[in-house]
């Protein structure tokens, strides 16, 4: 550099004050630049944890253990007469006490103050020698009387808005009828009753006390043209049922009116067909309790599948009939809760969940779930035995009496009791199947089934389709990864690096679509030719590049150096139309015409229109350029001199490349693969649209799956805002976020180190 | 493996660095006039090992070497020095066919190795390369162990029996002065040694596999003045096995190892013969103006 006059005089006029300006200038410039950028990075992180944070916080919940606290207690409305059914409404604001006189008690639950009292007349008629209620959420319930008769009656409560505030009457229904059902047409006495209501037939089922055991239908027809106000006709049918009734303790009929189940004297349960009740079918006989003990209560779970079993050693058991291969009902005992050593008083099944209460004989009470197989809470009310309880259908409030003439109000917090590290992840035995399984059904057409939220299938079809992603596109990126960067022309490489860049560009949800109504169908219609294609393809590849190092060097010149690639474009075109004109005729002459069902027949596997394979090609198409590009840099980013040092020690380039090139880049690739399956696991629309999207768990090519990301997508929109399904998707994310945490952390983890190992090289 | 021209000249960019690089070494034990006691008139009192015949070479349309025509002697140490991008190293990678990975390098008239062709059609490039070793003037171990990158040339070879490999990298490194360095920990990575023992140990790798010329392309200029001694000295003990070509433009280098010096300038072979004549009276008044600083 030289210095002219007139540039020393421009350096000469600047002055201090010039000078410290421009330095405080260039001050505030740095910090600027460096607090924008500080600010920036922070942004990014607290945004992804305050997504972390949020999901967390919605998740949480799921996870937090249930309490119960007391309220008030206060002496029992109505009197000490012993309940025979304790139940409530909606809201759990006015309680409901049938007493054994045949009184029905309603009271105030936050105070206790009784609010009406009725007895229906004809329960004075005659002595009132049995009881039964039917299930839970219904409030039906029977008094049996010593005329053979039987009274059928149901709380009712009606909900107004007066000047906007809730006011709740109650009163009392009869569905079979004001009057009696005669339910013994000989008029003994009843003993023993069971009672079940569905919206058009009521039945009573009762043990007489001469040992019979006889059933009343009433069945109510409203006339064919219903103008409100038609009278129903009502007929009544009786039946005997031709059942040995000496030992049995205890009845119950199920939701549909169909079967029986009686409880013996030595605690076995049988269970009876009832559907032609002159000719009444025994199902099945088991053993509920052991020798010495007693059963204590039996009841449905709520959905009317289950049954529950409480015993004098403490325990409570769950039993479902079960259909084996034969299409043969068993009982079978599912599980079963250990309360304590006393014996359980009485079972609170809930209204609508898959929730019990238990009771005992010292005052303790304890809250299960049948699903999630675990302890809720458990706590000790009062040191004297405990006769009835009601959980309210809102499962919010709990009311308990004791022995001692006293009413407990407990409240009750509880909102997600079916979750649980075995339900989210186990094999549940859910009712009416015939074992543990695990299975993802979220939602069914009735409100009281049983959800079934595994996680594990989600999760295994979000692994299955990253798999069969990455078995398409780890070999293909890599190999042409390491081609385009190590062999290829440097001109040729400027066109198909940023081609196949491009291709990561793509609109997952084109891809998602061409798989679903374009591959599938074309994969399905020409399985053989498809499978051909990965066959044949790779091969004529090496064949022809085989066949190119055999040909003499005059013939290798005439294409220039790393231009070899075009050569295989005919070689492909060949292959496919080879693949495109055998391919029928194969699956013709082996697979009879249809390899699909051929496969379904010979192999034993399902079939799915879009399958697996579909979602590997199309997400492995999204995969692709992911692997490529990033393989491309780390092969291209090998040091040169490295290269030039192999070869200079007489390398051939392939062996440079397999015993430097790759060695060295191998971390990169490495890191490559991760992201790529970071994205594989991430994706959505693909794996929504190529697939049928049923929670499936195996790994069959053929067969289709549900992924996480696609669940959230397909049940976010219909799932109720903080109910736990809503927070079940929400964990689902939040794993799913894991996952490619995971997989991006790996790789980043990998390429620091590289970037640590090869710093001096 | 493709490289540009451009990558040529970037390689090349050594030859910028200011000359104080090496050139500041103090003149060290080595006695120069042992050195040069080979050095005769002629070069013909050994035969040659290297010829050169009318070699051309142009980088796309622009001309890098002109009519070079030389014989250069079997067992001594030959040095090319000249001015920045008068294509002494663009010569040296003729040597092993290096230019080869460049595009556009176009390549006319011969080099001889032994009376045999090596630009000709039938030639094996590997082979070449392993009969002519090179050495770059920075130091390029693999990321391996010291072993590993010893052992590298042989098992290319398809030499893998352990105990000749033993035997051949305690031999190698020996030669290479670094044994009694590294012996406790061959299985380190190599990229954990100082740059003066990455090049001994790359100059171990190469002669491994024994070849007949060591090309060494500026093989201290990244190097302090203890590693350069170093390397120096090696250089000494080496040429008593092997044809030894290194370019250097740290002249003071090229007078204590060389036994010949060939100056060249602008692409062509200004003036070739024994070290001491050309230092002391060259017969070209360019290659006394350059030797004396006139210019380069």
């Amino acid at each position: 550099m030289t210095t002219t006059a007139d540039d020393a005089e421009v350096l000469a006029r600047l002055d201090a004050r010039v000078v410290s300006r421009r330095r405080l200038w260039r001050e505030i410039r740095d910090r600027g630049f460096r607090y924008t950028m500080w600010i920036g990075g922070i942004a990014v992180i607290a945004a992804i944890a305050l997504i972390f944070f949020y999901l967390l916080y919605v998740v949480f919940p799921l996870f937090r253990p249930a309490r119960v606290e007391a309220v008030t207690s206060y002496p029992l409305p109505g009197g000490s007469t012993p309940t025979v059914l304790l139940t409530t409404e909606e809201y759990g604001e006015i309680g409901v006490r049938m007493l054994a006189d045949g009184r029905v008690v309603f009271f105030d639950t936050a105070t206790g103050r009784v609010t009406g009292e009725e007895k229906p007349e004809v329960l004075d008629s005659s002595p009132i020698t049995a009881f039964g209620a039917g299930r839970q959420n219904q409030g039906l319930a029977a008094y049996g009387l010593a005329d053979g008769r039987a009274l059928v009656l149901k709380p009712s409560f009606t909900v107004s808005y007066p000047r906007d505030r809730r006011r709740i009457a109650a009163g009392l229904t009869y569905p079979a009828g004001e009057e009696a059902v005669v339910v013994d047409p000989d008029g003994r006495p009843l003993t023993i009753l069971a009672v079940q209501g569905g919206d058009s037939k009521t039945t009573i089922l009762a043990k007489t006390a001469d040992q019979r055991l006889v059933m009343a239908r009433v069945s109510r027809q409203a006339p064919t043209l219903d103008f409100g106000d038609g009278e129903r006709t009502v007929k009544t049918e009786n039946f005997t049922l031709p059942i040995e009734t000496a030992h049995v303790e205890r009845l119950l009929l199920d939701a549909s009116q169909s079967h029986l189940v009686a409880v013996n004297g030595d605690g076995s349960l049988d269970y009876y067909d009832i559907r032609k009740p002159g000719d009444a079918v025994l199902v099945d006989h088991a053993a509920a309790v052991p020798p010495g003990a007693h059963v204590t209560d039996i009841r449905w779970l709520a959905g009317g599948i289950s049954l529950l079993v409480a015993d004098t050693r403490g325990v409570v058991t769950q039993w479902f009939p079960v259909r084996d291969v034969n299409n043969e009902y068993t009982l079978a005992r599912v599980r079963e809760y250990r309360m304590g050593n006393r014996p359980v008083t009485a079972i609170v099944p809930e209204f609508y969940r898959k929730g019990i209460g238990a009771l005992d004989a010292s005052g303790g009470f304890g809250l299960y779930h049948t699903t999630a197989e675990r302890e809720i809470a458990r706590q000790e009310v009062t040191d004297k035995p405990l006769r009835a309880a009601v959980i309210s259908p809102r499962a919010d409030r709990m009311f308990i009496e004791d022995a001692g003439g006293t009413l407990h109000y407990w409240r009750l917090h509880n909102e997600h009791p079916e979750i649980s590290w075995h339900s989210l992840w186990g094999k549940v035995w859910y009712e009416s199947r015939r074992q543990p399984e695990y299975i993802w059904q979220s939602s069914a057409a009735n409100s009281d089934f049983e959800p079934k939220f595994s996680l594990t299938p989600l999760s295994v079809g979000t692994l299955k389709a990253a798999f069969y992603a990455m078995l398409f596109a780890v070999p293909l990126g890599i190999m042409s990864a390491i081609y385009t960067a190590y062999f290829m022309n440097s001109r040729m490489r400027e066109v198909v690096k940023p081609a196949i860049e491009l291709m990561g560009a793509l609109p997952t949800v084109i891809l998602g679509f061409l798989a679903g109504l374009w591959l599938a169908p074309l994969v399905e219609s020409d399985l053989v030719s498809v499978l051909l294609y990965f066959l044949l393809v790779p091969s004529a590849v090496l064949l022809a590049a085989w066949g190119w190092s055999r040909m003499p060097e005059g013939v290798r010149h005439r294409v220039p150096d790393g231009y070899e690639a075009l050569l295989l474009i005919p070689v492909i075109l060949l292959a496919s139309a080879v693949v495109m004109l055998t391919g029928p005729g194969i699956e013709d002459a082996i697979f009879g015409g249809d390899a699909p069902q051929w496969v379904t027949r010979h192999l034993g596997l399902r079939y799915d229109q879009r399958n697996s394979l579909v979602v590997g090609i199309a997400m492995g198409f999204a995969v692709v350029p992911i692997i490529f590009s990033i393989s491309e840099d780390a092969i291209i980013g090998v040091p040169k001199h490295l290269t030039i040092g192999s070869l200079a020690l007489g390398a051939t380039p392939w062996q440079t490349l397999t015993r430097v090139v790759l060695l060295t880049a191998s971390p990169g690739i490495f890191s490559a693969v991760m992201i790529g399956l970071g994205r594989a696991v991430g994706e959505t629309m693909i794996v929504l649209m190529a697939t049928g999207n049923t929670p499936v768990m195996d790994f069959n090519i053929f067969e289709g799956f549900r992924a996480l990301s696609a669940n959230t997508a397909v049940e976010m929109p219909e799932s109720e805002v903080d109910s736990t399904h809503y927070r079940i998707l929400f964990l689902a994310s939040l794993i799913l976020f894991l996952f490619t945490f995971l997989f991006n952390t790996i790789a980043e983890i990998v390429r620091h180190r590289l970037r640590a190992k090869y710093s001096h090289l | 493996m493709q490289l540009r021209a451009e990558d040529a000249v970037l390689t090349d960019s050594s030859e910028n660095w200011p000359r104080h690089a090496a050139g500041g070494a103090p003149t060290h034990a080595v006695e120069p006039a042992a050195m040069q006691s080979f050095a005769d008139e002629t070069p013909d009192d050994t035969r040659p090992c290297l010829t050169v015949e009318q070699l051309n070479l142009c980088y796309g349309p622009k001309q890098a070497l002109r009519s070079i025509d030389m014989d250069i002697p079997e067992k001594r140490v030959t040095a090319y020095i000249g001015p920045s991008g008068c294509g002494k190293s663009t010569l040296l990678r003729c040597f092993n066919r290096m230019n080869d990975l460049y595009d556009n390098v176009r390549v006319e008239g011969s080099i001889a190795l032994h009376g045999q062709n090596i630009y000709d059609k039938s030639v094996n490039v590997a082979d070449l390369r392993r009969r002519v070793g090179m050495v770059f003037q920075k130091p390029n171990p693999f990321p391996k162990s010291i072993y590993e990158n010893v052992a590298y040339g042989l098992r290319l070879q398809g030499i893998n029996k352990r105990r000749i490999l033993d035997r051949v990298i305690e031999r190698s490194l020996k030669s290479a002065a670094l044994w009694d360095e590294v012996k406790d920990r061959l299985h380190d990575n190599a990229l954990g040694l100082s740059g003066g023992q990455q090049q001994r140990l790359v100059i171990a790798r190469a002669i491994a596999i024994e070849p007949e010329v060591l090309l060494l392309d500026e093989p201290c200029s990244a190097l302090d003045p203890i590693s350069t001694l170093k390397i120096e000295e090696l250089i000494y003990e080496l040429k008593s096995n092997y044809t030894i070509i290194i370019v250097t433009h740290n002249m003071q280098q090229a007078a204590r190892v060389s036994d010949y010096t060939a100056f060249m300038y602008l692409g062509s072979l200004v003036e070739f013969g024994p070290t001491r004549r050309i230092f002391t009276n060259p017969k070209e008044k360019q290659t006394e103006d350059y030797i004396t600083g006139r210019y380069g």
